[in-house]
């Protein structure tokens, strides 16, 4: 199976924006025509996530979403302050096939996951880690890396598998944004420790960075979001390049 | 006849909204089914799929669904959840009888890669039939965990991590696919555009 190619738009409606290093941000474009531009690209998956709700405690932009949703045949996963089931069946209804959780999981209550899986079943929650390097290990931020949790990346990586979370979308505050690269060692690790899908993301710069991702840690997806944005390359390309150059341990 | 594809409502735990809207781009006129009384309305059925084994039985049962379902003789669809659901019994949150309209089991995937088998992967046809045609050689994506155990209505099979799994069945009226045509690209909404043209 091939690992999956996933457009990620990280949204401050009604923009996608481009998170610097997760500070700084730049408006790219609006989510629904990007959306469809990836889509007809050839896409596997499209994230998206309204990276300031949770931090503003604001609700996700339903119309939006849909509006996504309405032009896409692929699987979609939105997240953005959830803290609840009914925040999840709302982004079920908007036309989402996975719902992606944070923030409220580290800070408050870690049971929201296990209570979405068995309602919406494991293959529609996604946990969103956000990990940045502390002192020889790694730990879990929140709201877009801007708060800092106690939490250790390789415990919770373990901890929301076994409470039923179906994929964990593994981000890197120190490389987001960067374009230099991915923390290859992190992926690495969070993929070996765990037994569900890990989609990587944060820091491709270029489609060598995404091969030497790939090729060093064999994660279930790779996300993209600058590259694609900034139309450095497309996702066929990326396809193109991973079918030709990829050498895949034995 | 005027063609109306009828998909079973599952309450909160579902998004039946992508698989409408794929039936619409594949063609088809929806109708969304919350009790019995929907039933003369339709002349096929889809079973998107959602949630758990258990909790989407109790959901028909609670709609007074599952007799309506099981007399139904015209073609049914039962997507992912949807087709696991056919089966006779599941064991996902203990052991859940299912429609029993295929005779199979529903087990959790066992094999050495990672679960949930999440992402695009090819069919191998084994019994062609109209829902499948054209498609033969497509990939599909599948987001699941557990998978159906049956050896007598086997259409497909698919391969992960040198495990080998039934991806489609069918057995007179019923079909039913493993992986999501809704979420498939051109691929499933050609195969979606086969069981609206069936």
């Amino acid at each position: 199976m091939t690992v999956r190619i996933i457009a990620k738009l990280d949204v401050k409606p009604p923009y996608v924006v481009k998170p610097v290093h997760f500070e700084g941000l730049r408006k790219v474009g609006i989510p629904s025509e990007l959306a469809s531009k990836y889509y007809d690209q050839g896409a596997d998956e499209l994230f998206y996530i309204d990276i300031v709700s949770s931090l503003y405690q604001r609700e996700i932009l339903d119309s939006e979403v849909e509006r996504v949703a309405n032009n896409l045949f692929i699987p979609f996963a939105v997240g953005g302050g959830v803290k609840n089931i009914d925040d999840c069946a709302k982004i079920f209804r908007m036309g989402a096939d996975k719902v992606v959780i944070n923030t409220y999981a580290v800070q408050e209550d870690p049971s929201i996951i296990d209570r979405a899986a068995k309602i919406f079943g494991s293959q529609a929650v996604v946990v969103n880690i956000e990990a940045k390097r502390w002192d020889g290990r790694w730990q879990c931020y929140t709201d877009c890396g801007r708060i800092q949790s106690n939490k250790d990346v390789f415990d919770w990586a373990n901890e929301v598998e076994q409470r039923g979370a179906g994929e964990i979308l593994l981000q890197s505050v120190d490389s987001d944004g960067r374009c230099r690269g991915y923390d290859i060692e992190l992926a690495e690790k969070v993929v070996d420790l765990t037994n569900i899908p890990v989609v990587v993301s944060s820091g491709a710069g270029s489609l060598e960075d995404i091969k030497n991702l790939i090729e060093a840690s064999n994660p279930s997806g790779v996300a993209i979001a600058s590259l694609l944005h900034y139309d450095r390359t497309t996702v066929q390309e990326i396809k193109q390049y991973l079918n030709k150059n990829l050498v895949m341990p034995v | 006849m005027n063609n109306t594809i009828g998909i079973i409502n599952y309450g909160i735990a579902g998004n039946i909204h992508s698989v409408k809207k794929a039936l619409e781009k594949a063609g088809g006129k929806t109708l969304i089914i919350n009790g019995p009384s929907d039933f003369p309305l339709v002349d096929k059925l889809v079973i998107p799929g959602v949630g758990s084994f258990k909790g989407a039985m109790n959901e028909l049962e609670n709609h007074a669904l599952i007799g309506s379902i099981k007399k139904f003789d015209k073609p049914i669809l039962g997507i992912c959840l949807g087709m696991q659901i056919l089966a006779e019994l599941g064991f996902e949150f203990g052991k859940t009888k299912g429609l029993s309209l295929i005779e199979a089991e529903v087990k959790p995937i066992l094999c050495d890669g990672k679960i949930p088998h999440m992402g695009f992967n090819r069919i191998y046809v084994k019994t062609p039939n109209k829902l499948l045609q054209g498609v033969e050689n497509e990939e599909f994506y599948f987001m699941h965990s557990y998978e159906m155990v049956n050896y007598t209505n086997i259409s497909a099979l698919t391969k992960y991590n040198g495990h080998t799994f039934v991806s489609a069945i069918y057995k007179e009226n019923i079909y039913g696919v493993q992986f999501h045509p809704e979420k498939s690209r051109k691929a499933g909404i050609k195969l979606l555009s086969n069981f609206v043209k069936l």
